[in-house]
């Protein structure tokens, strides 16, 4: 039985974007929702909602056994868990099955094997695909070391046990490393009880380089080509595009063939996509699987034409891929820019305030892409990202023109956001040149950052804020002029 | 007529000069021409400032102004006018808004004065103001001479304190 109705178990704008897929189709959606969503998009445009108990926001979203009674509660068929929250949690992913509803994601085992990130990488390099060189301590220190020196520097020193840049550092020559690794060793022990480092090559100006892929399950998979995601802002992409610029065709195509490889041998099912770093040399390293639909998921469409929603719902059905890679087709530029509530000046922290005043610019070649309207208080309970905006273009040149455009064309006030920046950002010459790699917010900072206000603008900022007061709009408008002043000023 | 406004951390003051064919307002002592229009469409609208026509959105958030202007966003507070006039007027102070010198005295400590009446005339910005009582009252104190010249803020006469009227 084909599915019929969903339980969203996400929110925001992905939560809303599912929707639309669905209604297309004609199927039902439920949404689910905590108390302080109740106004939010995702409630009133779902065909029925629920609501979650919980303390915490986020706790409500990631309450498996309320979301299973829910889905139970309303006859739902299937649950698709968007992005983020249980997208990725293999036990949710089972007790789904297990409750006899469908799962719009892998197996529970694919989501296993991919979510731990050891496991995935040697996996990934049991089947030839390239992985950063590395060594973990196992033995001596002397070993250890020898290992260490082969595999050429710079080296990145971790703790095995570690996280947060704990016990992390970058060694560049042979005679630094026993130094430097009898650190690291020190300070993992220190912090993680647990001594043991491990090395692996650094590079230097990577790339964030991604495939989107898509499985049924019996080993069938194609590609829907790259994304270049190498723009970010503490660890996380703020513009993702598809084709990455200035890569080389034949580099393009290994990497993909790299991605179908993998994702073949897990026996995937589902949409998925397989992150590679990309070193100035060609290079390029698995560095993990998201087995779900990501945020930067429309740029892909916009180039290869699909609705990546209705083909994770097709291969969940239990359908045979439909596709040959043959037929599928990368066709112009897409860009996208994730609108965040934050302030840039201030290291990006996140901003909170209501959003009052929403203008949306619309055209055939755009998609704002959002879960928010105006009168909704922006918290800093879930994620700092209001909307995403996606242009295409039937060049790279014309996706940007037409973005930058979209976002002056974009209001957006009550809540601080990163709207500026990314126009800053795509004004660059190092961005329009195509020059990108994962430090480029900080390597470009200085140039990215807003011009001072000369004092006639700041003159007309001041005057044009002055009369958006209603007092002052009403001494300007009403008062008969010679009661308008007190002690007023006469030439 | 004035209002108190912080951008980015600093205090400006607007003040009407007036009203009328186009208002005119002064900021850290230079003068503006400005007029608005609004747009045709999509809410939202510009403003023409000396000549220079910006498109803005604007919304009032409290003691918030939210705009964009151009391409720019921006977050303005804003002390109530109203509430800063009614300060001035219950308080009787008589301070300058724009650095000057005093070119002529019409009031002395004592002095009975209306409202409206001429208090003292000042030279700024190479133009003459008179400034006028804001409400009847009696001059207490005038700390200013003629030629004296005085910065921004200045205290220049002050008014006996208001009677509190009770509340009925």
């Amino acid at each position: 039985m084909p599915i019929k109705r969903i339980l969203i178990a996400n929110r925001g704008e992905i939560a809303c974007r599912i929707q639309r897929t669905a209604r297309r189709l004609g199927l039902e959606t439920i949404a689910v929702y905590h108390f302080t969503d109740r106004h939010a998009p995702h409630v009133s445009e779902a065909d029925s909602a629920i609501e979650l108990q919980a303390e915490i926001p986020t706790a409500a979203y990631l309450d498996i056994q309320q979301l299973l009674a829910a889905a139970h509660a309303m006859g739902a068929d299937a649950i698709h868990p968007g992005y983020g929250f249980l997208a990725e949690n293999a036990g949710f992913a089972a007790a789904v099955e297990a409750a006899g509803l469908r799962f719009i994601g892998p197996q529970p085992k694919v989501i296993e094997l991919m979510g731990d990130k050891l496991r995935a990488r040697d996996f990934a390099a049991s089947r030839g695909i390239p992985v950063a060189p590395s060594c973990t301590q196992e033995g001596s220190m002397d070993a250890f070391i020898a290992a260490a020196s082969t595999i050429g520097f710079p080296l990145l020193i971790k703790a095995a046990a570690g996280g947060g840049g704990k016990g992390m550092s970058i060694v560049h020559s042979a005679d630094e490393l026993a130094n430097r690794a009898a650190l690291a060793t020190s300070e993992a022990q220190r912090y993680f009880a647990d001594g043991r480092i491990y090395a692996e090559r650094y590079i230097e100006r990577p790339r964030h380089i991604e495939v989107q892929v898509l499985g049924d399950g019996t080993g069938n998979v194609v590609h829907l080509f790259e994304r270049e995601c190498s723009v970010q802002r503490r660890f996380q992409k703020i513009i993702e595009e598809s084709p990455a610029p200035n890569l080389p065709r034949a580099l393009r195509d290994e990497i993909c063939s790299a991605a179908v490889e993998l994702s073949s041998a897990a026996l995937y099912r589902n949409a998925g996509t397989v992150e590679f770093i990309l070193a100035p040399d060609g290079a390029f390293y698995f560095l993990e699987m998201n087995t779900r639909l990501q945020v930067e998921h429309p740029v892909t469409e916009f180039v290869t034409g699909m609705d990546l929603v209705e083909a994770q719902l097709r291969v969940a059905n239990g359908e045979a891929l439909w596709l040959t890679q043959e037929v599928i087709r990368q066709t112009g530029h897409a860009i996208e820019c994730r609108v965040c509530a934050e302030l840039p000046a201030l290291d990006f922290r996140p901003a909170t305030g209501t959003v009052r005043v929403l203008h949306v610019p619309e055209a055939p070649y755009l998609r704002f892409e959002s879960g928010i309207r105006e009168g909704l208080p922006i918290t800093a309970a879930f994620d700092s990202m209001l909307a995403k905006l996606v242009c295409y273009g039937d060049d790279r040149a014309e996706a940007i023109s037409r973005i930058k455009s979209a976002l002056d064309a974009t209001v957006l006030l009550g809540v601080d956001s990163n709207l500026e920046y990314l126009s800053a950002i795509f004004a660059h010459p190092a961005f329009v040149a195509g020059d990108l790699h994962t430090g480029f917010i900080v390597q470009h900072a200085a140039s990215l950052a807003p011009l001072p206000l000369d004092a006639a603008m700041r003159a007309s900022v001041l005057i044009a804020a002055a009369l958006g007061n209603d007092d002052f709009r009403r001494m300007v408008d009403i008062i008969p002029e010679p009661h308008a002043s007190i002690g007023y000023w006469r030439n | 007529m004035a209002v108190i406004l912080t951008l980015d951390g600093e205090t400006t003051t607007v003040e009407i000069l007036g009203r009328k064919p186009q208002l005119r307002c002064s900021v850290e002592d230079r003068y503006y021409v400005v007029y608005e229009t609004p747009a045709e469409t999509d809410g939202g609208g510009w403003i023409t400032v000396n000549g220079v026509r910006h498109r803005i959105w604007r919304i009032q958030e409290g003691e918030r102004v939210h705009l964009k202007i151009g391409n720019r966003i921006f977050s303005v507070g804003i002390t109530d006018p109203i509430d800063a006039a009614r300060q001035t007027t219950r308080s009787g102070e008589i301070r300058a808004d724009m650095p000057g010198v005093i070119v002529a005295l019409s009031c002395e400590p004592g002095s009975n004065v209306r409202a409206g009446e001429a208090l003292l005339t000042l030279e700024s910005m190479k133009m003459q103001i008179t400034l006028n009582a804001p409400r009847d009252g009696i001059v207490s104190t005038v700390h200013v001479a003629i030629n004296q010249a005085f910065q921004k803020g200045a205290l220049l006469v002050a008014l006996e304190p208001e009677k509190e009227s009770s509340p009925s």
